[in-house]
């Protein structure tokens, strides 16, 4: 069943290539403009997508169970929402790091990693703190990267 | 020799070593720690080596990448749990001899075999990429392009599960290469007005996104960790290697052989080559009953593989710009940023550079055997490093990496994004290797297709009219037809026997 929507989904994002590759300015002189390659990726998306998802069709029972097995894991939100937390914070890092800086934003997204894990709490306060202080000094200190320093603390973090 | 001189110069600096060294001890730490790659290890380094001289950096890589993959052997030994893929093949026979209390002898010979493996693959690449250099001087956009979709080709093939899914890996791949300004046209591609997308997908995002983070979702979407070493080791680390090398040493060669084989192979990399290498070992021993049961024999042939195998995949690096495996894929990248152009025009160069990538390899090497004892005997600190510590580190490190290669937020999406995408695509059995290839070797067809057709006034046959473009090409044709050609072989195979 998943394959069956990956398949489509790869069949959608081949005509999206196409069309997209389609507008690309091309010049006169040239046989073969820019939108060639992008147009036979596309293709081969679409042509990929279909065979992805015609050989979930083709096997029913495959189908019935992998349904079943989707069922199982359906049951399981949590799995599937602390599997996106990571991703979830890094969104945080990018919205907030310029108002709360570097710093302080690598703080909190290491402190509750560690407590979602069920850390202890000495141990992931202390750990985050150390260890935030030691990648933020190695990185804008020793390596020069302009990370971000926030306006909370008017740049002093 | 004055290449050569220059170039143990450039590796026998203070700097350069202690790089190594810290470097080493880094692959030892990642590889022993189970759900962190090799390649994680590698793709969170390149951030720092983008501050380093180009020797260092490519030491970095070197000694990171040899001890991960040793180091892999030590959670597979203790907790049957593999550190890296390359281990996953023998961790049955390695975790059975350390339930028999022989946890050091077993990892003693991964040692031994690891660094033979090592070296062997490295005189293999000393030795065969001067000569394929050679050859490839004579190579125009037509054996370029042929060249590029033969390893795109065997990244499909050689690659295990649904060949559908690694196409898809491939074309996705070779989608994100397109982003960016055409090279005939100007026309901007797929850049949705980003002004940093222009100069195309940053490389070191997406391996950061593709091979960190999708872990990360993986350990947080998984269960908690239960990591308990139930078991005590008092035996000695290389008591027992005189008499298993003595017994063994045709394995060795066999196992490094075909490492070496296998990681030249484009998207094969060093846990295909344990793979095969533990079979055939399987399939050519006279004890064949003993394997699963934790027997030497297999372990030898398979550890000699994956080391063999990483110094395998840096032949069609060097040689032809072709990664041989995801490691390589980013070397190809760091070695751009250093301004040294991998193909045939690299060991033209008087500087002694690929001299000192030659030494490096050996010395990363040869430290495995002093470095991989200590933590053969400090196993137990590496493989309890608690991983809920241990991977917010990581987070910090990859939005820290991925933001410090142009100072900009978009790379942090960029990462974000393809970690989402090939968490997706892992989680439902699409290997990531065709992937990669697509985004490192997409520009090459692309760009040697376009310009020969420029030459040729659009003539495609042009394609087959040179000597070695034409054998390239008919050797493309073949592996493609190759399912085609077996389906009927089998066929005619049955019929004759009914």
């Amino acid at each position: 069943m998943r394959d069956l929507l990956i398949g489509l989904g790869f069949i959608l994002a081949g005509i999206v290539t196409i069309v997209t590759a389609q507008k690309f300015p091309t010049l006169p002189s040239l046989q073969f403009g820019p939108s060639l390659f992008p147009s036979l990726i596309g293709g081969g998306f679409c042509i990929g997508g279909l065979a992805l998802s015609l050989s979930q069709l083709n096997n029913i029972r495959l189908l019935i169970s992998r349904c079943q097995d989707m069922g199982i894991k359906i049951n399981a939100p949590r799995k599937l929402l602390t599997s996106l937390l990571p991703a979830a914070l890094i969104v945080f890092y990018i919205l907030s790091s310029d108002f709360l800086g570097t710093l302080l934003t690598m703080f909190i997204i290491m402190f509750s990693l560690m407590m979602i894990r069920k850390t202890r709490f000495l141990i992931a306060f202390s750990s985050s703190a150390i260890l935030s202080a030691v990648i933020y000094f190695l990185f804008s200190h020793y390596l020069l990267i302009p990370l971000p320093q926030g306006t909370l603390f008017e740049g002093s973090l | 020799m004055d290449t050569f001189i220059n170039g143990l110069n450039l590796v026998l600096t203070v700097d350069t070593l202690l790089v190594i060294l810290a470097a080493s001890l880094f692959g030892i730490f990642v590889g022993a720690v189970p759900g962190l790659t090799a390649t994680m290890a590698v793709a969170l380094l390149v951030p720092v080596t983008f501050y380093m001289d180009p020797t260092p950096a490519i030491a970095a890589i070197v000694a990171t990448s040899a001890m991960a993959i040793f180091a892999g052997d030590i959670p597979g030994t203790y907790l049957n749990i593999p550190g890296t893929p390359a281990s996953a093949a023998y961790v049955g026979e390695s975790h059975m001899l350390a339930r028999q209390g022989r946890a050091r002898e077993a990892l003693g010979i991964n040692l031994v075999c690891s660094v033979f493996g090592g070296i062997f693959g490295t005189v293999v690449l000393i030795v065969v990429a001067q000569f394929l250099a050679e050859v490839a001087l004579k190579f125009s956009a037509f054996e370029y392009f042929w060249l590029a979709i033969l390893g795109l080709s065997c990244s499909i093939f050689i690659s295990s599960g649904s060949k559908i899914k690694a196409s898809l890996s491939l074309l996705f791949g070779l989608l994100l290469s397109t982003v960016g300004l055409d090279m005939m046209s100007g026309a901007p591609r797929f850049t949705f007005g980003v002004p940093d997308l222009m100069a195309g997908v940053n490389f070191i995002p997406v391996m950061i996104g593709m091979f960190a983070l999708s872990e990360l979702m993986k350990y947080y979407g998984s269960h908690s960790e239960n990591k308990k070493v139930n078991m005590t080791s008092s035996d000695n680390v290389f008591s027992q290697v005189p008499v298993h090398v003595k017994k063994y040493w045709p394995n060795m060669l066999r196992g490094s052989s075909i490492g070496t084989l296998i990681g030249a192979l484009p998207g094969a990399g060093a846990d295909i080559a344990a793979w095969i290498s533990y079979a055939v070992s399987k399939g050519k021993s006279k004890d064949k009953s003993q394997y699963g049961k934790g027997h030497i024999e297999g372990i030898v042939d398979a550890s000699s593989a994956n080391n063999s195998g990483i110094s395998g995949a840096w032949v069609p690096a060097l040689v032809f710009g072709i990664p041989g495996d995801s490691i390589t894929a980013i070397v190809i990248g760091v070695l751009y940023m250093k301004g040294m152009n991998p193909g045939p025009t690299i060991f033209m160069d008087g500087s002694g550079l690929i001299y000192a990538l030659f030494i490096v390899f050996i010395l990363a090497n040869l430290m495995m055997l002093p470095i991989g004892y200590m933590a053969i005997r400090l196993s137990k600190i590496f493989i309890l490093t608690p991983s809920r510590v241990l991977m917010p580190i990581i987070l910090c490190f990859c939005i820290v990496g991925a933001f410090a290669i142009n100072n900009s937020m978009t790379d942090v999406w960029i990462m974000l994004i393809i970690g989402l995408i090939s968490h997706l695509l892992i989680s439902n059995d699409f290997p990531v290797a065709p992937a990669i290839l697509g985004l490192v070797l997409g520009t090459t067809v692309e760009n040697n297709f376009m310009s020969a057709m420029m030459r040729t006034g659009g003539d495609l046959t042009s394609f087959f009219a040179r000597p070695i473009s034409a054998t390239l090409g008919i050797m493309v044709i073949f592996i493609w037809c190759s399912p085609l050609i077996m389906a009927i072989y089998k066929g005619y195979t049955q019929r004759s026997n009914v």
